[in-house]
């Protein structure tokens, strides 16, 4: 209770106040660029808070971490490539509602969603942190492998229209993960005698590829008419109460769902996003509406990523387990301000630890001012004709992929994601399938190597744990739920009842 | 119609501030190490006065610290503790480069085949990964004989830990249980090649028992495993676990290192129980070869002269980094003495490992 003072006390000098709103506004600016992401905002951003005291220094990074994860969404809606990879399933429906000329209420539903799962999962990190934080050392190999079983799942929901499509991009998406080092056997897999591919496709370059570069291509191919509708919004950003009523269960489940996935360690906001969308979907009565402007699939995404701030922090904290990459580079930035990660956060350093606490409760706050403000400035990228805009947008891509690795052969690797993105959508292939898959696919191969290895080759050992062996079940219902068998039942049963 | 000229402008600004936030100082001279012969010859052109030899000014320019792995990891740590005191010291300040992949081999091969010895770009070198990347790999090509080693920091030994509700309380009792059932104790370490992968296999030589080997990728989610209970031991380093130590989150077995640590003066060395293991991950300074004398002299003192600094020891501390400062030959003798350990070692298990 004194620490929660003391936390509350410090942050309120000017300094560190000026360091929210300022890594808040810095977060929107680099989240809402294509191909930035927040880990990577946060890692070039991080040398410059060396000079800073520490707590000043990590609650600028922490209030950039929760505005990028808002930005993300702004590119997303309004040009359709998400500005980080948490904000790719936010594309889905925050684009068709653009086109509908309802931008600017996708955006203020974005804002909205963010604002309400960035404080949900600040308030579970100062008051419950302690108990959560128990549950990543929970999540080994074996229930990660659950975890990403499940997420392969979400690739069915996602493959609307040609379901044989969906599935090959997905798959496409899994071999694409397995290049690099072997985890296991330390050997190369299809490098080609390329070292840059040692550690395997960055799905971020991928993404950028995938997503953005053919919006590009397509903003110049196509007439002005897609555009123009957007051009005539006029709608009222923030959503109004009915429309808060309709998506307010979906906002607590899409929180609920990012304090988890923050927590678990090696998932973050690029997976919180899709299995929030995919359980909005499962939950909806409108099941149809998904992937054609709902705005229940905005606030379920952006929820969903915001409530991962709070939710990654909480094991960082608790037990200096980073809960995803962008609270892995923070922890990074706390060992190189001398303070060694470590279940003595809360207690030995608890003057950094609780003013970082209460810098993110009160960066939401900052969100909502500075993310209104820069909102109304951004909707008007839409106004920026399309011979304009789609040079920026590659020129955008190619920065972000370079600030990846600061090399070029990631941007030579975007572009070629790029073409690939672009057949895909001739064919009509999705590619949001792929992306999942590559996401998840390291996970699913290196976690199945461990469990077997742990299990001495028993595939038993995923039933014999009862957190895999629920995730596991979940993820067969996923799958029956989505064949006709499920319909099926469901008549039968219906049948019965009458 | 302004608003819109705003925006253009606005969106130009940002793309060359992240232009300028990406790329520190040059751009990354890409891969063409064939014609590194050809640009220092340019550079005596601008000043034919000056004889090649004089050294006297250096440094006189920020010196460019390569990276190979990402901001926050531990070349980071080892950079933010040491540049402050180099930087006074040598008068001049330090631009890091970050250039993560491959282990650190992108950096490395950068470093040793594509970058000038004129001592104003070094790189941070981390043993094992740095021999171990090459020994492993045929499609990594620069080696140690392409490099200047400078001086080595630090060097944090290995251990073995086990969960605080593991049934093992002391060293014996894992190798009594190895030996009861033979390649059925689960041990983690950081990932194939790291150097807590070949204190497994050395452990495994020196006392004749075998193990699960469970790799992970890095040296945290190892231990979270241990402590978690989902495998039975986590081979480790001690700088990154003594917070969990002294949390009693984990239980340090034994150490890899000559003597007993300060930190954990009850905890025996594999030494003294008559087992050779001595091995760890180190941490230090390399320039590319043919760094001129003068010039390596002149970094050597500086190293020197802050391994003697008081100051330079406690925020060594601070950060449980432990300090082995080794300098110019005797560096090099390491890195050579290692590679060849993990060399013969890795010719051993190869089989096991490569199709």
């Amino acid at each position: 209770m004194e620490y929660l003072m003391l936390g509350l006390n410090n942050v309120m000098t000017f300094m560190n106040l000026a360091a929210i709103v300022v890594g808040t506004a810095l977060g929107l600016f680099v989240g809402a660029m294509p191909g930035l992401s927040a880990t990577m905002a946060i890692a070039i951003l991080l040398p410059l808070t060396f000079s800073l005291p520490t707590a000043t220094g990590i609650s600028m990074l922490a209030s950039l971490y929760l505005g990028a994860m808002y930005g993300g969404s702004i590119a997303a809606i309004l040009i359709r490539t998400p500005g980080t990879p948490a904000a790719a399933a936010t594309v889905l429906d925050g684009y068709p509602m653009a086109q509908q000329g309802r931008a600017g209420k996708a955006l203020g539903v974005s804002l909205f969603a963010s604002l309400v799962g960035g404080v949900i999962s600040s308030i579970a990190l100062l008051t419950v942190a302690p108990v959560l934080g128990s549950v990543a050392l929970k999540f080994g190999p074996v229930q990660l492998f659950a975890v990403a079983v499940l997420g392969i799942t979400i690739i069915g929901s996602l493959s609307q229209g040609s379901t044989i499509k969906g599935l090959l991009s997905g798959v496409l998406g899994l071999l694409l993960a397995l290049v690099g080092m072997d985890p296991v056997t330390g050997s190369a897999r299809f490098t080609f005698g390329m070292i840059n591919l040692y550690s395997g496709i960055s799905f971020t370059v991928a993404l950028i590829g995938l997503f953005s570069i053919p919006q590009a291509i397509r903003l110049i191919e196509k007439d002005q008419k897609v555009i123009t509708q957007v051009n005539k919004f006029k709608d009222r950003m923030l959503p109004t109460m009915k429309e808060i009523k309709q998506i307010i269960v979906t906002v607590i489940r899409g929180s609920i769902i990012g304090i988890f996935t923050g927590i678990i360690p090696g998932t973050g906001g690029d997976t919180a996003c899709w299995f929030s969308y995919n359980e909005a979907k499962r939950f909806s009565k409108n099941k149809a509406n998904f992937g054609k402007g709902a705005i229940e699939g905005v606030a379920a995404a952006e929820s969903a990523n915001n409530a991962v701030v709070g939710g990654a922090l909480i094991p960082t904290l608790t037990l200096g387990i980073p809960g995803s990459s962008a609270t892995a580079v923070l922890m990074g930035s706390l060992m190189v301000h001398g303070i060694m990660p470590g279940p003595t956060l809360m207690t030995e350093y608890a003057d950094v630890t609780y003013t970082l606490i209460w810098a993110l409760l009160l960066a939401n706050v900052a969100l909502f001012f500075v993310g209104l403000l820069f909102t109304r400035l951004a909707v008007n990228v839409v106004k920026i004709p399309n011979h304009v805009l789609a040079p920026i947008i590659v020129i955008l891509c190619v920065i972000g992929s370079f600030a990846i690795n600061n090399s070029f052969f990631e941007v030579y690797l975007m572009l070629i994601f790029g073409l690939l993105g672009y057949l895909m959508d001739k064919i009509g292939m999705p590619t949001a399938p792929m992306v999942v898959g590559l996401i998840l696919g390291f996970m699913l191969n290196m976690s199945l190597y461990q469990s077997l290895l742990i299990g001495r080759g028993s595939w038993m050992i995923f039933l014999q744990n009862p957190i895999s062996a629920i995730l596991l079940l979940v993820a067969l219902f996923s799958v029956i739920q989505s064949t006709p068998l499920f319909g099926w039942i469901k008549k039968k049963i219906v049948a019965s009842k009458i | 119609m302004n608003l819109r000229k705003w925006m253009v402008l606005i969106l130009a600004l940002v793309m060359v501030l992240s232009v300028a936030a990406c790329s520190p100082q040059e751009e990354a001279p890409a891969e063409e190490p064939e014609t590194p012969a050809e640009e220092p010859a340019e550079e005596p052109a601008e000043e034919p006065a000056e004889p090649a030899e004089d050294y006297s000014s250096y440094p006189e320019k920020p010196i460019v610290v390569f990276q190979g792995f990402a901001p926050g990891g531990g070349s980071d740590a080892l950079a933010q503790l040491t540049q402050p005191f180099l930087g006074e010291i040598l008068d001049i300040t330090f631009v890091n480069q970050y250039i993560p992949g491959a282990t650190g081999a992108i950096a490395w091969t950068q470093l040793a085949k594509s970058t000038d010895p004129d001592g104003y770009t070094i790189s941070i070198t981390n043993t094992p990964m740095l021999q171990t990347n090459y020994i492993m790999n045929e499609d990594i090509t620069y080696n140690i004989t392409e490099l200047t080693p400078i001086a080595n920091v630090v060097t944090d030994p290995g251990l073995i830990v086990v969960g605080a509700d593991s049934p093992f309380e002391t060293i014996e009792d894992l190798m009594a249980a190895a030996e009861a059932d033979p390649e059925g104790i689960t041990v983690g370490n950081s990932g194939v090649g790291g150097d807590d992968f070949f204190s497994t296999l050395i452990f495994q030589m020196e006392t004749g028992l075998k193990f699960i080997l469970v790799p992970f990728e890095g040296d945290g989610p190892s231990w979270q495993a241990a402590a978690g209970g989902q495998i039975d031991a986590s081979f480790n380093n001690l700088g990154i676990t003594f917070p969990q130590i002294e949390a009693g989150t984990l239980r340090p077995l034994a150490i890899f290192a000559e003597e007993r640590d300060p930190n954990i003066p009850d905890i025996p060395t594999m030494k003294e129980l008559g087992y050779d293991i001595v091995n760890g991950s180190s941490r230090g300074y390399s320039a590319p070869a043919g760094l001129p004398q003068p010039i390596l002299d002149e970094l050597i003192a500086a190293f020197e002269e802050m391994g003697n600094d008081p100051e330079f020891l406690q925020a060594a501390a601070d950060r449980a980094l432990p300090v082995d400062i080794k300098t110019g030959d005797e560096y090099a003798e390491y890195l050579r003495g290692h590679e060849d350990i993990f060399g013969q070692i890795w010719e051993e298990v190869k089989s096991e490992y490569t199709q």
